[in-house]
Parts: structure tokens; C-alpha cells; sequence
């Protein structure tokens, strides 16, 4: 073949490889390629990988799988690389099996309100395409605009509307699957929604790309909601943000969103691309939305704005046309990013707490910030208690990185303490790893590593994630000291 | 010592000083990718990365490598050069970036690196020094090169090159150049040469100055005399600087920034006197607003660019601001709009043409998916990437609606690309410039013209 011809490496396994896909463009191997391999959303920890390829078909993976399995060599897959807890970064020198090329919608079942799609296919572009039909697919995390769906799978995704509608795992109801010896599986049934025996669909999903490699998958579509409407509401007190929040959801209403976002993550989106002209003096804005039936939509917000208003709230308001509630919503989603118009770096964190322990919780993390002198935001699912602690940071302060990490990890702490746990929707990956002890012990942890063993026994899929290695808490202390000292 | 020994694990917080491999002139603006927290949303506006779906051909994995340069882990060799230059510079990453980082900035101030570093050599060389130092910044030399291509369609060598087959040993993409290129008429800055302000109809409102582009007056002076027209009939008188040149663009995107400043300086120079430098070329718009980059460490060209660039404005955004007369005429036409990456991306001008178009009376607006996706023109990069640019033309033609009879945008680049790819795909739309429909209605109404 041509295109294997302008393979440049001797390494046996490199051309193997590159057999495979067709060699040419559908791999990469020279070591200046793959540095925009060396981290995903995650980038406090760099490493190479070995190749990087780019399989165009189920076939092709399962190749790729039987020849890592057989040859021993550390693979994993990757998807559009937005991942925030570093679930895609080689730390083995791996093989990065990159599914971004298999991004085809398969095919779309209006009656039976079903999808399927290739793993690299954009979460958004599932809705953008069956959005005139009236239909959407409700897990929308804010990384939507680029995140595929079956890296939605792999972390088992939120999304602001999770609260409603649930997250990832409640939307998929069948995966095709190379398992990490290359064979390939079918789970779930054409049209049937739960089979019997153990809930595999639920295991595969959320495995962080540790079970499997996830090749097709048939996802539910939902009918879009007949009305909508979204409020702002702006508070001077963050705990009487956090008492609105509670008085909403006991007051009987589900909305189907409820964000929150603090001073610090307002001077941050109104210093980026999308500001709306949030008051900069404020403590707290909520956004809030509920959707469904036209009838009792405006009776919802009327309570809404009743509990708003019994909170001391200082301004709050119903966005007036798609437009506004467009923009309100960039603003939201973009919160991440935008932190990068007010630090060089973010680390963010991904707790979940009781939502009564809001204001406990923020005043824990801003001690925090105040003992390591490192600002920190928080974007806050606050109806479903899921708060996204931002540490800011610059990583070319030295010791600042490792400041930051410490800071990261005692914010989890405190969620674990007050009776919650480390993360929500952005996965453990390499981030979170030792924090899994704040929730688990160690025959706990040692359990779960057992399930993995079943599906991959010799641990060559994306090794070194998800759970703390035994006695691998010492080694990265001794790590960030040493990294500390010199 | 190699990339792995590195130690790119514990040492994401390198001393950017003490390794960074760029050369001290025109040192990238370490501040710019400083603002990428690398979150990846920016992706699936990247027309190389679509294409590709590799992350070094993506506008965080492009800045990742810039920054990696100046961390001391790539070298300015081939593995940058080849990322940075396949990026289309089309801005799209900038719309789309939460932290308003300057990719396309940071892109051109990689390619100036690398061109110090690698300069172009044999045939590349030789064709890139003779279109951006030989040509675009020579008018008299470019307005041969139009008197040359209107000799080329007029003495019927066109046809000859057609028929006797000479045309089959061009390459492909010179070959699609070649059937679209528009009749060569005369430059109007060569037309105006002897006047001094060219009188607005009736009664003056404002004097404005035209930079009238370089290859856009060759190929283009059809599209000049429109915009002459259209702003003398809403009470602009419009002078024509003779010593004006190229803006530039070109010559920055290639990485040639010593002639950019150049031609810069020329132009800073000839519209000192002006209080509004009208634009109708989207990427030589962009250029002009983005002069004061080009001096970091010149505070005086810096603080003149400055003054400068605010004076700047497109033609579209200049008629919406000033007003205009709506035209009573019907162009019975439907129309679809595709938004030049430079105007909408670099400039921010999105609804003002549009508003232009459907205030001409029997337009037909239909709406184009991602219209402001990139056509593949990208200033050269249609003749320097002829295959990337291939493959994302024709996912912009995929976009443009069947049944529309013409394509209307804001630049020239644009058009030509635009046209190649109504040609290789058997379309029959008509590619046209804004300006040129609203000043069709007026000629309309006046009773005078066919359209």
C-alpha cells in the first residue's frame, strides 16, 4: 500500500499498526506529532504516547485491540480530548486509539424515540440534527459544542440539565463494544429497555475507558419540552442563593435546570467572550429553567420568583425571547474556559454535596483559598449539589501547580466529610485517584479493581486510572515534595 | 537531549525563559497563549480539524505546540511549521474560544518564527518571493500583471490555452483559477488617478477615504466602482490615495512580517489625512484593524498604527452606521450569504450586510448552514494548500442551498474560491459581492444597467 510507503520507523510494532488503518494519515509515531497528545482537558500531568491512531471502523478497532492485547503493548481510547480529570492522557505510553474519525450518525428512529452513533460523534450534533423534527438529547455538559458521545459514555456525563432529566447512563440503551482481548460485543436489546441479568450498560458506563472500547452506540432521544422558560435571579448573600435553591426544589418544582455561580466565576465569564452584564458586586446568580406542558409553566415561575424574592433576592428576571436565554446560557457553559481571561491556569474540581451544605461547604473553600493565597471559583450544579471548585493558578509560579493540586484535593475533602463525594460528572481519571479513599476503603477500592480484572484482566487499557494504586499515596507526597524542593 | 527525556511529566511549569527555542526577533506573545486553559472548545470550529480530526491541526493543538516551542520541547523545524501553516487563519477558533484567546495572532507570529528560521527555498521560494515581494507590493507591477491576464482573455490566447491543451499540464488548482478568473477591467485607482475627491451625488455628508487592494483592482475593479458608486450616491465624497498599497495580509500570513511592516508603514503614511479608511475586502479590512500588532516594540509606529487602525471600517458596517438610501427598485432574486471569515470572525460584522441585502426590494434571503464556515480561500492558501482547501471547499459547497441564484459575501478571496467550487460542482450560482447588489437596485432604479 502507498501510504504505508511514507511510514518513516523501524519499530516493528509502529508499522503493525499502521498496517492496520491504512497507515498514511490514520497514524501518527514521530515524537513532535504526538506532543498534542501529552494531556486531554486535564493538563497538569503531560506524557507522550507511543502512536496515536485513527481507526475508521469497528473492524479496525478490534484489530487494533487484538494487536495491542496479543503484543502487550498499554492502549487506550480517546475522544475529543475535553475531559477534565485526565482519563485520556498516556501514562504508559500508550497506544491512543483516537475514535474521532468515526463520527457518523448511524441512523435515527423517530417512533421508537431512538439514535445510534459512532462514538466520535459530537454530543450537540445529535440534537442540531433532529432538532426540526422536534426532537433533542438531553445530557448536555458544557462541553457539548465538542465533546463526542462516546466520551460522554466513557465519564458517564452531566450536564446542566441532569437534574431533570438525568445524566448519561439514563439516555443509552445499547453500546456496541470491543473488549480489551479485541473481541466485539453487542449489549442491550433493539427496543427493549432493560434485559435481564446484571445491568452491563450501567457498568460499561461511567468505566472511564477501563472496561472496553465503546464503538456504536444507540442513545434515547427525547421530544422537545412544548415550553421553556429561564430565570436569572441575583444575590447579595451566597447562603441566601443556596436557601432559594432548597426552597425551589421542596417548594415541589423539578426544574430542569438550577446553576449557580459566585463572585469569583462572575468576574470570570464577564471577562470572556460571552458577558451578559452580570453586577460584579453581586455574591451569587442563579440560572434557573423549567420546561415541559405549556400549562403551569407560568405558575412555576411565579413561585419561583416568590421564593427568589423571600430570599432577599436583589434583582431577578424571565428571559424574554430564545435570544436572551441563548446568551444567558453561553455564558453558563463557557464558565470553564473562561477562566482563562482571569488565570494562565485552572485546575477544577468536581464535588458533590448535600445541597444544604452549601453555605458550610463555600465557606470551607474560601479558607482554603485564603491558606494556600490561590483564588478559587465555584460553578455550582446546585440543584442536583454538584459544585465545581475552580483553583486558579499559574503554573509558571513554581510551586504554584502543586499548591493548586493540594488545594484541588482538600476542597474534596470537605464535600467528602460533610457527607458527599469527590466527583459528579467529570470522572476520577488520574486527578482523583488518591481522593477515592475519602469515599472508599480499601476493600472497597480492592473490590471494584476485581469487576476490572473480569474485563481486563492484563490491565492494558488505560492502566493507572480510576482507583488509587496500593501504597501509591506515599509516592506522589514524596513526588510533590521533591517537585516542591528543586 | 530527546523529547521523552524532557521530562515533560513533572515539569508543566517551565522556565518559558531560560528554553524557549524562538529567535529573539518578533518573539511570540507568551501573554496570548498564557489565556488557553486548553478546554477544547474550540474544536469543531477548526475546518483543518474536522478535516484531519488531529489535535496538531486544531487551534488548541497549534497553540499548545506555540507554547510548547517556547518551553523548550519542539523545535522550530518542519513537525511546527507543517501545523502552523495548514491553519487556514480563518479566526473561527476566536469566535468560539470562552477566554478570547488570539489564536490567529499567535499564528501569525508563529509563521514569522518559523520563516526566520526556515527560510522558503526552490521552487516555493521562488514563487513566494515573486508574488509577495515582487508583486502585491509593486502596483505598476501588478496592474502589468492585469494588463497581461486581460491581454490573456482578449487576444484569445485564453481560448487558445483552452483548446490546443496547454491547459492540461497546469496543475488542478491552477487549472480552476484559470476558468473562473472575472474579466480584467481597468483598476479605479487608475481610473480616478487625476481627481481629488471623487463628489458625492447631491449633498456631502462626510469625506471618506478608499483603499482600493491590490489584487482587488485588477481583478476586481468592478467591485470598486460599485462601492464608489454606492458611497458617492449616499453623500460620501470618496478620495483615493494614490500612494496607497497592499495591506499586507498576505505577506503576514505568510510570516514575511519585515515587508507587512513595510507596506504598513506606506499605508499609515498615505491615509494620514483621512477620517474613514473604507474597506471592501474582509481579509485586507482585518489586516488594517490588526496593524498595531505588527509593532510590539516600536512604540511610535505602534501608537500611529493605532490611531489608524480606528479608522478603519468595511463598507457594509460603514453604510449601516452612516445610513443609506433603501433602493425602490426590485431585484427579483434569490439570494443566499455566506460570511467571509474576516469579516465575521476577525471583524465582527455579521448582520450589517445581511441587513443591506434584504433592504433591496424582491431579495429572497435563504439561509446557508454554517455560513461562516470557511470556504478554502484563505488569502493564498488556496494556491499554497490546494488540497486541504479542495477538501473544505467542498464542504462549503455542501451548505450552499440548491436553489439559490446567487452567493453574496464581502470579499474577494472569497469569490474566487467560491467560484471554483459553484464550477467543479456544477452549480450555476453567480458570486457576487455585496455592494454590487445594492448598487445593481440603485442603477435599476435609475433605469440604467441589465440586472
Amino acid at each position: 500500500m502507498a501510504a504505508l510507503k511514507t511510514i518513516k520507523s523501524k519499530d516493528k510494532h509502529i508499522l503493525e499498526l499502521a498496517a492496520i488503518v491504512g497507515g498514511g494519515r490514520s497514524i501518527l509515531y514521530q515524537k513532535e506529532d504526538l506532543l498534542a497528545y501529552d494531556c486531554d482537558g486535564f493538563t497538569i500531568h503531560k506524557h507522550l504516547p507511543k502512536a496515536v491512531v485513527f481507526p475508521k471502523n469497528t473492524q479496525e478497532v478490534a484489530s487494533l485491540v487484538k494487536y495491542c492485547h496479543e503484543n502487550e503493548l498499554p492502549f487506550l481510547a480517546r475522544g475529543a480530548g475535553t475531559g477534565l480529570s485526565g482519563g485520556a492522557i498516556p501514562l504508559n505510553e500508550e497506544v491512543i486509539i483516537s475514535m474521532v474519525r468515526m463520527k457518523r450518525l448511524l441512523s435515527v428512529d423517530m417512533e421508537n424515540r431512538r439514535a445510534v452513533v459512532e462514538p466520535g460523534f459530537v454530543n450537540l450534533k445529535l440534537t442540531n440534527s433532529i432538532s426540526d423534527k422536534g426532537y433533542y438529547y438531553a445530557p448536555d455538559p458544557s462541553s457539548q459544542y465538542c465533546c463526542t458521545i462516546g466520551g460522554n459514555v466513557a465519564e458517564n456525563a452531566g450536564g446542566a440539565h441532569c437534574l431533570k432529566y438525568g445524566v448519561t447512563t439514563n439516555h443509552i440503551l445499547g453500546l456496541e463494544v470491543v473488549m480489551p482481548n479485541g473481541d466485539i460485543i453487542d449489549i442491550g436489546k433493539d427496543g427493549v429497555a432493560d434485559e435481564p441479568g446484571y445491568d452491563l450498560l450501567g457498568l460499561i458506563t461511567g468505566s472511564e475507558g477501563t472496561l472496553g472500547i465503546v464503538t456504536k452506540i444507540v442513545v434515547r432521544i427525547l421530544k422537545n419540552p412544548e415550553a421553556k422558560q429561564t430565570v436569572l435571579a441575583y444575590f447579595d448573600k451566597v447562603s441566601d442563593g443556596s436557601q432559594a435553591v432548597s426552597d425551589i426544589i421542596s417548594s415541589g418544582i423539578v426544574p430542569a435546570a438550577l446553576e449557580m455561580m459566585d463572585k469569583t466565576a462572575i468576574e470570570g465569564v464577564e471577562a470572556a467572550a460571552f458577558p451578559v452584564g452580570h453586577p460584579k458586586d453581586i455574591d451569587a446568580v442563579l440560572l434557573i429553567e423549567v420546561d415541559g406542558i405549556s400549562a403551569g409553566i407560568d405558575e412555576q415561575i411565579e413561585e419561583i420568583l416568590k421564593v427568589c424574592r423571600n430570599r432577599n433576592v436583589r434583582e431577578v428576571k424571565v428571559a424574554q425571547d430564545e435570544a436572551e436565554r441563548g446568551r444567558w446560557w453561553a455564558n453558563r457553559k463557557t464558565g470553564f474556559g473562561a477562566m482563562g481571561a482571569i488565570s494562565p491556569d485552572y485546575l477544577v474540581q468536581d464535588g458533590v454535596i448535600p445541597r444544604s451544605k452549601l453555605p458550610v461547604v463555600l465557606d470551607r473553600i474560601n479558607q482554603i483559598s485564603d491558606e494556600y493565597g490561590l483564588r478559587i471559583a465555584n460553578i455550582f450544579h446546585a440543584g442536583d449539589g454538584n459544585l465545581h471548585p475552580l483553583v486558579l493558578f499559574d503554573a509558571r509560579v513554581p510551586g504554584e501547580t502543586e499548591k493548586a493540586l493540594e488545594a484541588g484535593s482538600l476542597c474534596l475533602k470537605v464535600c467528602a466529610d460533610v457527607g458527599g463525594t469527590i466527583t459528579g460528572e467529570h470522572g476520577v481519571g488520574i486527578e482523583k485517584r488518591e481522593e477515592m479513599r475519602f469515599v472508599f476503603t480499601e476493600e472497597e477500592i480492592a473490590a471494584q479493581t476485581d469487576v476490572r480484572e473480569v474485563f481486563n484482566p492484563k490491565n492494558l487499557l488505560n492502566a493507572g486510572k480510576l482507583f488509587p494504586s496500593p501504597g501509591r499515596c506515599v509516592e506522589v507526597k514524596k513526588e510533590m515534595k521533591a517537585a516542591q524542593t528543586s | 537531549m530527546s523529547l521523552r527525556e524532557m521530562d515533560l511529566n513533572q515539569n508543566p511549569a517551565c522556565a518559558t525563559n531560560t528554553l524557549s527555542n524562538y529567535l529573539p526577533k518578533d518573539h511570540p506573545d507568551e501573554n496570548k497563549w498564557a489565556d488557553c486553559v486548553h478546554c477544547g472548545m474550540c474544536l469543531e470550529s477548526c475546518p483543518t480539524y474536522e478535516i484531519t480530526g488531529q489535535e496538531q491541526h486544531s487551534p488548541r493543538g497549534r497553540v499548545h505546540l506555540i507554547k510548547s516551542v517556547a518551553e523548550g520541547k519542539l523545535e522550530l523545524n518542519e513537525f511546527f511549521s507543517d501545523p502552523v501553516f495548514a491553519c487556514l487563519d480563518c479566526r473561527a477558533c476566536t469566535t468560539a474560544c470562552p477566554a478570547d484567546v488570539d489564536v490567529g495572532g499567535l499564528i501569525e507570529e508563529a509563521r514569522g518564527q518559523v520563516r526566520q528560521a526556515m527560510p522558503l527555498t526552490g521552487w516555493q521560494g521562488t514563487v513566494s518571493k515573486l508574488f509577495l515581494k515582487g508583486i502585491f507590493p509593486k502596483q505598476t507591477r501588478l496592474n502589468k500583471l492585469g494588463s497581461l491576464l486581460k491581454f490573456y482573455q482578449k487576444s484569445g490566447m485564453q481560448t487558445a490555452v483552452r483548446k490546443t491543451g496547454l491547459i492540461k499540464i497546469m496543475p488542478d488548482h491552477l487549472v480552476e483559477m484559470e476558468s473562473i478568473m472575472p474579466e480584467v477591467k481597468t483598476p479605479v485607482k487608475e481610473k480616478y488617478k487625476n481627481e481629488k475627491v471623487i463628489k458625492a451625488k447631491g449633498e456631502a455628508k462626510q469625506e471618506v477615504a478608499f483603499l482600493t487592494g491590490c489584487i482587488m483592482d485588477v481583478m476586481f475593479s468592478d467591485i470598486n466602482q460599485a462601492t464608489i458608486n454606492v458611497l458617492t450616491r449616499n453623500g460620501n465624497d470618496v478620495s483615493i490615495p494614490q500612494n496607497q498599497g497592499c495591506c499586507g495580509a498576505l505577506h503576514v500570513h505568510a510570516g514575511d512580517r519585515d515587508t507587512g511592516r513595510e507596506l504598513a508603514k506606506k499605508n499609515i503614511e498615505a491615509f494620514k489625512d483621512a477620517d474613514k479608511v473604507i474597506v471592501n475586502a474582509a481579509g485586507c479590512g482585518c489586516m488594517l484593524k490588526e496593524y498595531p500588532e505588527l509593532f510590539p516594540d516600536d512604540p511610535e509606529w505602534h501608537d500611529k498604527a493605532e490611531e489608524f487602525s480606528k479608522k478603519v471600517e468595511d463598507i457594509s458596517k460603514h453604510l449601516h452606521d452612516t445610513g443609506y438610501e433603501k433602493p425602490k427598485a426590485e431585484l427579483k432574486k434569490r439570494i443566499t450569504y455566506h460570511d467571509a471569515c474576516h469579516l465575521a470572525h476577525g471583524q465582527g460584522i455579521r448582520q450589517e450586510p445581511r441587513d443591506i441585502l434584504l433592504d433591496i426590494p424582491g431579495v429572497d434571503m435563504v439561509h446557508m448552514p454554517n455560513s461562516d464556515r470557511c470556504c478554502g480561500s484563505a488569502g493564498i492558501y488556496n494556491i499554497t494548500n490546494p488540497e486541504m482547501a479542495g477538501a473544505v471547499l467542498e464542504n462549503k459547497m455542501q451548505s450552499v442551498p440548491e436553489d439559490v441564484e446567487m452567493i453574496s459575501m464581502g470579499n474577494p478571496g472569497c469569490m474566487l474560491q467560491m467560484a471554483i467550487g459553484v464550477q467543479k460542482y456544477g452549480r450555476n450560482q453567480k458570486v457576487v459581492h455585496t455592494v454590487q447588489l445594492l448598487d445593481w437596485a440603485y442603477q435599476k432604479e435609475d433605469g440604467k444597467g441589465d440586472q
